[in-house]
Order: C-alpha cells, then structure tokens, then sequence
C-alpha cells in the first residue's frame, strides 16, 4: 500500500508567529482577570508546545501540566501533548513516559502509537550518535597507543 | 515555485480535510482508506487534535500525494483544528446517517469553511455508517439534495464495511484534478509545510473567531 507510515503532523508544524501571539494575548487577557478558562490555557498550551523555540516548548509543558492536575476530564490531551512538549526538546524519556501512560490508558490509539514510533526512532538516533561518539573516541584511542607502541619498541 | 510544476514526475500535492461532529468516523475512513483496517469502537479513541497521513495515488495518468488531514471533532479542539484548514485543496464533510444531530450540524462545519477556505475548494458530503441501515435517520434523498444545495459531491459509506471508501477520496481528489487552478504553482511547497506561509487572514481567526466575518483571501496563486 502506499501509504507511509503516519506520524504526529503536530510535532513537525508551528504556529505562524501572530497565530501563536492571538493565543497568547487572550491568555494574558484572561490571567488579567483573574478568570483563565482551561480552553484558553489549553490553546495557548498546544501553540507553545509545537513551536520551535525551546522556551516556548517549555512554558507550553507547564502549562500543560498545570491543566493535567486540575483537570481529569482533560487528561488524555494533556498527556499527548506533554508527550509532544518533550519530544521536541529532545527529552525523549520523559516524552515516552508520558505516551505510555496514554498507551496505557487506550492501547489501540493510534495517534500514540505513532508518536511513541517517532520517539524511539529519535531516541535511537540519538543512542547511535552517542555510541559513535564513544567509538570514534575508542579508535583514536587505539590509534595512539599503537602509535605509542611503535615508537616504543624504536 | 510555479517553475516545476509541469514536470509529470514531480506528485502533484493535493491536501484533504476530514471535518464533522465526533464519532461519525472521519478517522475510520481514514484507516479503511489507507491502511484496508477498521477498529470495533471500543478500541478506538476521539482524535486528539488531529491526525495526519500521506497517501500516494494515481489518478488520471497523474501521479498525486495526498496529505491528509484528520481533525478532531470535539468542540474543545475547534480553535486548534481551525489553524489546519489553510492550504487545503478539498474538504470532506462526515455526517452518521444514523445519528440525525451529526447532520443538522453540517450548516455549522459549511460556515467554518465559508470562513477558512476559498470557494473553489472541493467539497464533498459524505454519509457515513450506512453499515446501521436499520437505524438509519438521514434519508439518502435529503442528503443528496443538501448536497447538491451546498455545492458538494456526495456518497455514502461504511468504513465498516469499505463501502463507497475508496470512492470518496477518489471522487474529490480527481475533481481537484480537474481544476487545475487549485494545484497549479502550488505544487511544490504544499506538502511539507503544510501550507505554513503564513497567512494573516487566518491569524486572527484562530481563537478569536467572532470578530471575522469577511472571508480571506484565496490560498493559491493570487500572489
């Protein structure tokens, strides 16, 4: 079939700036008022956690955080999007733990079926980067000694 | 960008949208049409968001890249999957014909498209869950003829089944095909960024969606 294999189309796209500036200001509007609904905070959540500047990222997880403890009914999403937060800052262990426990709750959800498939083809990048680097450092390591021995035995 | 698009090699990229009330099965078509599957409802769960999948078909001697786009369907996502209409090239409307409130809907989700989406984008009215024929409240007639009044293409499936499936995405994708305005210079940039180019019309609407009544400005070649 040629279909490729799905992905989170969330991770890879952001907001425009001025799309993520409207979610903000009605944030901010909100938190003025000392009344900030859980869909405004969650709009705005979902648009820092799917922008590429890593304190957005960061903020968005707070937030999304926040939401998650005092909202049960809203669990699901924040656990897919904390998932999605971490992912893109390159913390995929703490991206994976959150999916599994979204995995846990709905085993067949595809949607984090995928994004925990992304995430342990990151993370493995990642292990073979560093395994490279480990290597490489190895190699030059021999390359020296031996280099050493041969001068030795001079 | 317009330079490339006449080379038959290059796919053209066409991107579709699934909208429509939760749980009339705009994911399980999609799964039926992408993967042949389909999940019992207990296994399956409301989209969060939305969900995404590429789909290479070839349709008319040409070869084309569907990028799909799934949205969910629960209000609480509206303001999210409200940024996900930009750039799309065809919409598909899902209803449950055996879920009456899913239908009387439709002039809701039409007037989001009169919103986010140009005129000349596809549509097409799909009635899904024909499988329930038993308990059945939409007549097909009165579908067709909504349809036909909202200036759609109309089917009715089962993603159950696979009835009609394959023929729903294939109807908007060759109506695409024939308008060539719709892909034409667009071609190349579509895919990957999802249309990212961003468009001030649609900022505002994003959240704040009282304030637009004007529609925007079309998404292709006006630039």
């Amino acid at each position: 079939m040629p279909t490729e294999v799905p992905y989170a189309a969330d991770a890879e796209m952001s907001l425009t700036y001025d799309e993520l500036e409207v979610l903000r200001l009605q944030y901010q509007k909100e938190l003025a008022q000392d009344h900030v609904t859980t869909q405004t905070k969650f709009n705005f959540a979902w648009g820092l956690v799917k922008s590429p500047v890593h304190e957005h990222q960061v903020e968005g997880v707070k937030l999304l955080q926040d939401i998650y403890r005092h909202e049960p009914l809203r669990r699901r999403e924040c656990l897919y999007y904390l998932a999605l937060g971490y992912y893109k800052m390159g913390n995929f262990e703490e991206a994976s733990k959150f999916n599994s426990l979204l995995m846990e709750k709905e085993p067949s959800n595809l949607q984090a079926q995928s994004l925990a498939q992304l995430i342990n083809k990151s993370a493995a990048r990642e292990g073979y980067i560093g395994m490279a680097l480990v290597g490489g450092a190895a190699a030059i390591g021999t390359l020296v000694l031996a280099g050493l021995i041969r001068r030795a035995r001079k | 960008m317009a330079s490339s698009s006449s080379s038959s090699s290059q796919p053209i990229n066409v991107k579709l949208l699934l909208i429509g009330n939760s749980s009339v099965g705009k994911s399980s078509l999609l799964l039926r049409f992408s993967d042949e599957q389909w999940l019992p409802e207990d296994e399956s769960s409301a989209t969060i968001g939305v969900d995404f999948r590429v789909h290479k078909m070839d349709i008319k001697g040409k070869k084309v890249k569907l990028s799909i786009w799934d949205t969910a369907g629960q209000e609480r996502f509206r303001t999210i999957t409200s940024s996900y209409y930009r750039g799309a090239q065809g919409i598909i409307l899902v209803y449950d014909v055996a879920n009456r409130e899913s239908f009387e809907a439709l002039p809701k989700w039409y007037s989001e498209l009169e919103t986010y989406v140009s005129d000349s984008v596809v549509k097409i009215l799909v009635g899904n869950k024909v499988d329930k024929e038993f308990s059945r409240q939409v007549p097909t007639s009165e579908a067709q003829k909504f349809a036909t009044r909202m200036n759609s293409l109309f089917i009715e499936t089962s993603a159950k089944t696979a009835v009609g499936v394959r023929e729903a995405f294939q109807e908007v994708v060759e109506k695409i095909i024939d308008t060539p305005e719709l892909w034409e210079g667009t071609a190349s940039k579509q895919s990957t960024s999802g249309g990212n180019g961003g468009m001030p019309g649609g900022v505002q609407t994003v959240g704040l969606r009282d304030d637009q009544g004007n529609r925007k400005e079309e998404g292709g070649c006006a630039c």
